[in-house]
């Protein structure tokens, strides 16, 4: 299971849907106690695909890397990725999975028209396969 | 002793460390002396072939080993390495995979398709559970119906008002010779069928309008545009930038064809490429200008490949890319697209909210309502030109044809010169003749007529409907082309 709390998902949906109708990324930071992840900020990031960036994101290493050493710094981890889908459900798609890490909570943000709709979270295989669901917790307001 | 900093999900495989101090000259003995030391964490970052998982980077300090020398890198004791993820991804087009199955007979027949992984049962499925507009069943609608038929996409909507021609046949070869004088619709639909029976066809017997446009492209995964004039061009463009879906856009002319995807959400559209259309007749469409039969069959085909990728949500579309395919060179250029942030369509602040006046827009005036029967100023009928002859009236016939034109059919007694031509042969000609100007259909004609009274000419005529008119009205015997 995964929680965001209300600052650092005010802070995802803004930044989704102020991309739109591209695709936002960034991190997810907090903190893991046993089954329970804990989101307490999010970072955005630039998407840093070189080509149309309506249904595809790539994230720099390097700001994965920046991210990671700040949480280390504050002794908080890195738990998650965040991106968005402009116009389309937050599914996993074929290209998600395909470019995805077996380490992270995905949380994919379904933007419609420019709003937030709905999310949903998933934790990708190694492989690189498939992806299973998780319960993902945000401040409903 | 180098330091390795572990990602939080993989403590649970370094005894919780955050960070392990290793041994090592190299990266990739770093790196060994790690999977050593804690043997579940080997898993993780190689694969069953030994080599680095291809989401996993390492960094030496704030460097990828990838640009550096590798595994082979140096790593001096003061070193950090890093463990970095490398994710993308998106919604790229693809809805998750569909629910629906294939029948043991549609099994057999995608059998070339399913046993390929970048298709596969999945792939199928995708395109059994796709639908495609198509505007226009003619030289481009032709084999992108045939092909997206024996692909296998599931729905298909036909656009067109038109009737089978004769001169449709040398390349619009989803109709056949028996079709001619049936409706489009019906001749594409019959071959569609034979093709693949599977496919459910939605035919649409009207001229795409801004009245009908959004309703119709709104029940469509993909709009695919297969029309050859400027009006339609931006309808289909506006009309799918506003629904958001993909316009797989086509275009031809003579020997060469353009062929992109536009409106994809993020990238260009045609207004990016084309904010303005041209004045109306400067680009002349393949009833005037004509078009090499085997032409459409290439471009269609990129477009209908263009279409598959999208459904599938493999390879790399033509998104932000016009593909320029000059047949009499045979090469294939690539340009360059971007999104325009000032268009007035897809840029940042659209000002085209809804569809417009098309035919306006592209400066066409309103089509009259068919063949007025009376004669326009300067204009005679051929009949009436016939009569002069059979009189033995003094007059000239001139033809503004161009030569390989005049070589497929002429009248008797007339004398040629192009349209293009008559500024640097009007001294051939003199004002005081009477002269009968005429072309295949009347419209060159006209512009001869206009310059010929601008440069003095007083007894000047258009024969209107050209040779074709003369051939119906006149003489059966002239061959229509």
């Amino acid at each position: 299971m995964i929680k965001v709390d209300a600052q650092a998902w005010a802070v995802m949906v803004a930044h989704a849907e102020a991309k739109f109708p591209n695709e936002c990324c960034g991190a997810m930071i907090g903190k893991i106690d046993g089954d329970e992840k804990h989101v307490t900020s999010a970072e955005p990031m630039e998407n840093a695909y070189g080509g149309a960036q309506g249904a595809r994101y790539e994230l720099r290493p390097e700001d994965l890397l920046d991210a990671d050493k700040r949480a280390r710094a504050a002794g908080l981890d890195l738990i998650g990725i965040f991106h968005s889908h402009p116009d389309c459900d937050a599914y996993f798609s074929k290209t998600d999975l395909e470019n995805s890490c077996p380490w992270y909570s995905f949380v994919v943000l379904s933007i419609k028209s420019g709003k937030f709709d709905h999310a949903n979270s998933f934790l990708p295989n190694a492989e690189q396969t498939a992806a299973e669901k998780e319960e993902l917790l945000w401040p409903k307001s | 002793m180098a330091k390795v900093l572990i990602p939080t999900p993989l403590r649970q495989y370094t005894e919780k460390q955050d960070s392990v101090e290793l041994t090592g000259s190299t990266v990739g003995e770093v790196l060994g002396a790690l999977t050593t030391k804690f043997p579940d964490l080997r898993k993780q970052l190689f694969n069953d072939e030994g080599k680095l998982r291809s989401f996993v980077n390492v960094y030496l300090n704030d460097e990828d080993i990838r640009y550096l020398k590798k595994d082979a890198t140096a790593v001096a004791a003061a070193d950090t390495l890093s463990i970095v993820p490398s994710i993308a991804g998106g919604s790229a087009g693809v809805a998750p995979p569909p629910l629906a199955s294939l029948s043991n007979d549609e099994i057999l027949r995608y059998s070339r398709h399913l046993i390929m992984p970048e298709v596969g049962m999945e792939g199928q499925l995708r395109l059994k559970n796709s639908s495609v507009l198509l505007v226009g069943t003619g030289g481009l609608g032709a084999p992108l119906g045939m092909y997206l038929a024996a692909a296998g996409v599931g729905r298909m909507g036909l656009v067109d008002f038109d009737v089978v021609d004769f001169t449709n046949l040398h390349r619009q070869i989803i109709h056949g010779t028996k079709d001619v004088g049936r409706k489009k619709l019906d001749s594409a639909a019959d071959t569609i069928s034979d093709i693949n029976p599977n496919v459910k066809i939605e035919r649409y017997d009207t001229m795409l309008s801004s009245e009908n446009a959004l309703e119709i492209c709104k029940n469509y995964d993909l709009i695919i545009d297969g029309t050859d004039n400027f009006p339609t061009r931006y309808l289909v463009n506006d009309a799918c930038v506003l629904l958001k879906k993909p316009n797989v856009y086509g275009s031809i002319f003579r020997f060469e064809g353009q062929a992109t995807v536009f409106a994809f959400p993020g990238g260009p559209c045609y207004r990016c490429l084309y904010p303005e259309p041209p004045p109306p007749g400067l680009v002349p469409s393949c009833a005037e200008g004509g078009v090499l039969g085997i032409l459409p069959g290439i471009i269609g085909l990129i477009q209908a490949t263009e279409a598959v990728k999208l459904i599938l949500g493999v390879g790399e579309t033509l998104v932000g890319r016009l593909v320029l395919y000059d047949a009499l060179a045979m090469r294939f250029r690539e340009l360059k697209l971007r999104r325009n942030p000032e268009c007035p369509a897809c840029g940042d602040h659209p000002t085209i909210t809804k569809l417009i006046d098309y035919q306006e827009f592209c400066g066409i005036p309103h089509p009259e309502p068919p063949q007025s029967h009376g004669l326009k100023d300067g204009e005679i009928d051929p009949v009436e030109v016939k009569e002069m002859m059979d009189r033995g009236s003094p007059f000239l016939l001139l033809d503004v044809r161009e030569p390989h034109e005049y070589l497929i059919c002429s009248i008797p007694g007339s004398k040629l010169i192009p349209v293009g031509d008559l500024p640097k042969r009007v001294n051939e000609l003199d004002t005081a003749t009477e002269i009968v100007a005429h072309c295949k259909t009347g419209v060159r004609s006209a512009k001869a007529m206009d310059f010929l009274k601008q440069s003095g000419f007083k007894k000047v005529k258009n024969m209107k409907g050209g040779i074709i008119a003369w051939s119906d009205k006149v003489d059966p015997n002239v061959p229509k082309y």
